[in-house]
């Protein structure tokens, strides 16, 4: 039983990254867009974060260099989708091409380089205890991560910008009609949800292993995708979905690493569940009707004023 | 700072300029052209980085009498095939392969182009102008082994690997051998991650493993991730694989198994210079220096290393092999009769696991 | 003097095939420009993704060959995206016509027949479709969103290949590999010029888009797909069923992808290994967009993105430029195309006057 300590650890760092990268994206998505870019902008997050950890050492200034980087690739989105009102599929898969070829380039000067890992937050007598690592043995975005699931929460249901986001993603032209601009603020949007896709990258080389390697995120930026949707765009529920994915992807390990049961199921299943759990919960939360309700009306569909 | 192939050929002629005058004064006016496929990025600091350093050793070596070029990231497949003719087609006049998943490519493009050589490298069909190369990465595992057989404290090792393919069932079996024959009670657990390049999922393989009381790592993917976990966890140790990755574990590394294939690459250009060119079936190791041991770690005593360097030097000069008898499978059914040793055909096709080692699923 | 915008009554059919050239001669010149002032050879770079592969006629066979899936894919896409479905998950539905026709030939392995071709390419078409009814199924009946599910699919469709060729499908000459059989004679696409690669899905992705082609513009399927698409309630009064076209661009776009997944398993590849998956799916989006969601269009479309891919190649081994440069070059064109579409709908207006006072 002893094992289940480690493996809480091990899982809440693993959803860290997908979590981050998930809120942004909720957050851009109840706008009324549909950013697909998000691997693409979560690795020119890792390779600035990796490069911002590598020339100063300091990983809060990492985190800083990997939200920029994420946000300034979140303009090219914005702005091929907001001002040129251009299909925001296309441009998003466009968009991680686009991340993945960049980062590569920039990062082959940085292969065979270590850094050092973001120590925890917490001084060592805690972060380190048996027991009390499992609250207190996480370094930084981690409960960044908590707070921002809040935060998300909170904007969203109790403030009045929050309020305004909503409206623009559900009606666009009636927000545009009462003279909120649709525009800036699916922008802000865009750019907030660039800035979490970056933090979220750069969690790669500074939570879970620090070097740079090519396509490091290995196909989280879409499970943070999938994320969303199956939270049915509810703050809270991303955070339970981000550490049932993380069981799912550390459970497989554990349960190859320990034996027992679970260890006959065959890798492939366990890299499809989480998945295939999307689908599945998908189907249920329409079954019950509360992701039509739940789902911004005006997701993924240009605004295009008559006048 | 970035690397072309200019850059490279500039520094590779350079270096070369002085000790090869000799081979250099045959060389043909007319450079011999080498061309390199790789399945990864040459930055993945493992499989492909070695390969690549082969190449830069083959440039050193000798200098202006060889031209090369390499493409990386190859799909295995079509998109292999057609980078093969490219070159082929470029005037390169000899062509490694060097990722197993490339092999139905060059057998085709070979037909096409007979007067171009192939080498591919951990594969099996050969033909004319198509040689075979490998390496016995399975020697450097039973040096591996037999420093974790010495040092390990739970008695609990581990193998995070890819696919379970004969080459990597080769290495868990080698790990296995080589510690028991130090220490009996030791146990091999390998995990298998269905990926060759997902570092953070490579990454907390290795720490579920420490979790559940493993002290000694060995990895078969392409990068250093496990080996920088057992570095934070402050385990025992673990191996480099592919290149000596001392840089990201400093501590923890124990040794590393260095693919040094440059001497591989280096004999094959040196004769179709001279025309003396065959297609070659080869498994080279320890004794041919294609495969090396990197500098012991700090955690290894001299009495570890002397043992070490025992089975090290046993490998070169013959009087070791790790796959000699008696040799048991893991449901205790004997394979290999005593004082007999398995031959190559069977270890390339290896699809089971000595004692010692717990089945994967 | 400023310009301003202004929307035009009827989108401009000149413009709308006049911004993917564009794009395209733009991403010339500015990837030219940024690669040279990052210490590139940047001429160099597009003289050798963009020209070479066109100037050198031993490369027209690798780009016939590259581009038969991506057009095949781009067709299917091109009539689900008129009509508004958003399937993104060709790539699973490639993987699944390719697994059918393996399991076909794998099937019939030392069985000899002319029928066992067409009985794979049978299979594959049933078999992308199949994959897709289920987005399609999940669509119309419970109105999930098929861009996710579709999505999800993909990566699970990958995965089942690992398990097939890991464990029921492995080579059992293998050496152990993770890959199948290689296929009998009777099981591969036969090449149609001697001495040459190019099959006989080259001519099948030039067919497909002109039947499509045709289809699209002169029948009622065609319209009905285009009316769906572009005015839905003007669809429904005229008595067309959402419904239908939902399922009709699934299992098309499906169905072609499938297409294309069985064409590759039993051309190129002749068996199924785990590198199978290359992205044809996902590429074959951007194609669909860049030939405008015309049939036509898709083939040049196909033929720009396989130019890139190959001569992506051709710089890494003449002028050093690394493979993530070809990701970059991609994603330019299609950012100028996707940003281009503004032109379509809107004109560039001079404004003179008191707006900007300063300005000349």
């Amino acid at each position: 039983m002893e094992i289940i300590i480690p493996i809480i650890v091990t899982l809440v760092f693993a959803a860290t990254p997908i979590l981050l990268a998930a809120l942004g994206e909720l957050v851009v998505e109840k706008s009324g867009v549909l950013n697909l870019g998000v691997e693409g902008m979560m690795l020119v997050g890792a390779i600035a974060g990796f490069a911002g950890q590598f020339y100063t050492g300091n990983p809060y200034f990492a985190l800083l260099c990997g939200a920029m980087a994420g946000a300034a690739t979140s303009i090219i989105f914005g702005f091929l989708t907001l001002s040129l009102s251009a299909n925001q599929t296309a441009t998003g898969l466009a968009l991680t091409i686009f991340g993945t070829g960049f980062s590569a380039l920039a990062g082959a000067p940085f292969s065979a380089r270590p850094i050092q890992l973001m120590g925890p937050l917490f001084p060592a007598e805690l972060a380190s205890h048996p027991v009390l690592r499992v609250v207190f043995g996480y370094s930084a975005p981690v409960y960044f991560s908590f707070f921002m699931v809040f935060a998300v929460w909170y904007f969203l249901e109790k403030t009045r910008p929050g309020l305004i986001l909503r409206a623009v993603g559900e009606n666009d032209l009636s927000a545009h009609s009462i003279g909120y601009s649709v525009k800036l603020v699916r922008y802000l949007a865009v750019l907030f949800g660039g800035a979490m896709a970056g933090i979220a990258g750069a969690c790669f080389p500074l939570l879970l292993t620090p070097q740079w390697a090519e396509r490091m995120t290995a196909g989280r930026g879409w499970i943070a995708v999938a994320l969303v949707v199956f939270a049915s765009w509810r703050p809270f529920r991303l955070l339970g979905g981000a550490y049932l994915f993380g069981l799912v992807m550390t459970m497989e390990l554990y349960a190859k690493a320990g034996g027992g049961p679970l260890s006959a199921i065959p890798s492939e299943l366990w890299a499809a569940l989480p998945y295939l759990a999307t689908i599945i919960v998908l189907v249920l939360i329409s079954i019950r009707r509360d992701a039509s309700t739940n789902a911004p009306a005006c997701l993924g569909k240009p605004f295009l004023p008559t006048n | 700072m970035t690397i072309n192939r200019r850059t490279i050929l500039k520094a590779g002629a350079a270096a070369a300029a002085l000790p090869l005058l000799g081979s250099r004064a045959f060389a043909q006016s007319e450079p011999l052209k080498v061309g390199f496929i790789y399945v990864g990025s040459i930055n993945d600091n493992g499989y492909n980085y070695a390969h690549n350093q082969g190449r830069i050793f083959l440039e050193e070596q000798l200098g202006d009498a060889v031209e090369t070029t390499y493409v990386e990231n190859v799909p295995e497949g079509p998109d292999c095939e057609r980078v093969l003719r490219e070159l082929a087609q470029q005037g390169n006049k000899l062509i490694f392969a060097t990722s197993f998943g490339f092999g139905d490519s060059v057998i085709k493009v070979a037909q096409q182009f007979p007067d171009v050589k192939f080498e591919h490298a951990t594969g099996y069909q050969k033909a004319d102008n198509v040689g075979l190369y490998n390496a016995r990465f399975y020697e450097g595992r039973a040096v591996c082994g037999t420093i974790a057989g010495h040092l390990s404290q739970t008695g609990k090792l581990a193998y995070i690997g890819s696919f379970p393919i004969p080459e990597v069932v080769m290495g868990i079996n080698a790990l296995a051998l080589s510690a028991r024959k130090i220490n009996p009670e030791i146990t091999v657990k390998p995990v298998y991650i269905s990926t060759w390049n997902d570092p953070a999922k490579e990454a907390d393989a290795a720490r579920a493993l420490i979790d559940q009381g493993v002290d000694i790592i060995a990895q078969h993917t392409d990068g250093p991730a496990a080996l920088q976990v057992a570095q934070e966890r402050g385990i025992i140790g673990g191996f480099g694989q592919g290149a000596d990755m001392s840089a990201f574990a400093p501590e923890t590394q124990l040794t590393s198994i260095i693919d040094h294939w440059g001497p591989r690459y280096v004999a094959s250009a040196q004769a179709v210079i001279d025309g003396t060119w065959t297609p070659r079936d080869t498994w080279e190791g320890l004794k041919e220096d294609v495969v090396q041991m990197g500098p012991y770690g700090p955690k290894v005593t001299e009495e570890v290393k002397a043992a070490a360097e025992a089975v090290r030097t046993g490998q070169i000069d013959g009087s070791f092999h790790i796959f000699t008898g008696p040799i048991k499978d893991n449901t205790g059914t004997e394979r290999v009769p005593a004082g007999v040793t398995m031959t190559d055909a069977e270890l390339l096709s290896m699809d089971w696991y000595v004692e010692g080692v717990e089945q994967p699923a | 003097m400023l310009f301003r915008l202004e929307k035009r009554r009827e989108p401009s059919q000149l413009m709308r095939y006049l911004t993917p050239v564009a794009a395209v001669v733009l991403t010339m010149v500015v990837g030219a420009i940024i690669f040279s002032l990052i210490g590139y050879d940047g001429i160099g770079a597009v003289r050798e993704i963009f020209l070479t592969p066109l100037t050198n006629s031993y490369k027209w066979q690798d780009l016939g060959v590259k581009a038969a899936p991506l057009i095949i894919i781009g067709v299917g896409l091109s009539i689900a995206y008129r009509a508004n479905v958003w399937n993104i998950g060709a790539e699973g539905q490639y993987v699944v016509g390719g697994l059918a026709g393996t399991w076909v030939a794998l099937a019939t392995h030392g069985l000899n027949g002319p029928w066992i071709l067409p009985l794979m390419v049978l299979a594959g078409v049933l078999g992308g479709m199949a994959y897709a009814a289920i987005p399609a199924l999940l669509r119309t009946r419970l109105n999930v969103n098929e861009i996710l599910t579709s999505l999800m699919l993909t990566y699970a469709s990958v995965q089942l290949i690992y398990y097939l060729i890991r464990a029921p499908w492995k080579d059992p000459m293998g050496m152990g590999f993770p890959q199948t059989r290689l296929f009998a004679e009777a099981a591969r696409l036969p090449t149609i010029l001697p001495g040459t690669i190019v099959h006989l899905g080259v001519p099948i992705a030039v067919l497909v888009a002109l039947v499509a082609w045709f289809i699209m513009s002169r029948s009622v399927f065609g319209y009905q797909m285009r009316v769906v698409g572009t005015a839905p309630h003007a669809a429904r009064y005229g008595g067309f069923s959402e419904n239908k076209t939902i399922w009709l661009a699934m299992l098309v776009s499906g169905g072609l992808a499938g297409l294309a997944g069985v064409l590759e398993v039993a051309g190129p590849f002749q068996r199924m290994v785990p590198g199978f998956p290359t992205n044809y799916g996902f590429t074959a989006i951007i194609v669909a967009f860049l030939g405008r969601l015309n049939p036509l269009g898709v083939i040049f479309a196909g033929l720009v993105m396989a130019i890139t891919f190959v001569g992506g190649e051709v710089a890494q081994t003449t002028i050093g430029l690394p493979n993530a440069a070809t990701g970059i070059f991609q994603a330019m064109v299609l950012f100028f195309l996707l940003g281009g579409d503004l032109l379509v709908r809107y004109r560039v207006r001079r404004v003179h006057g008191a707006a900007a006072p300063g300005t000349a």
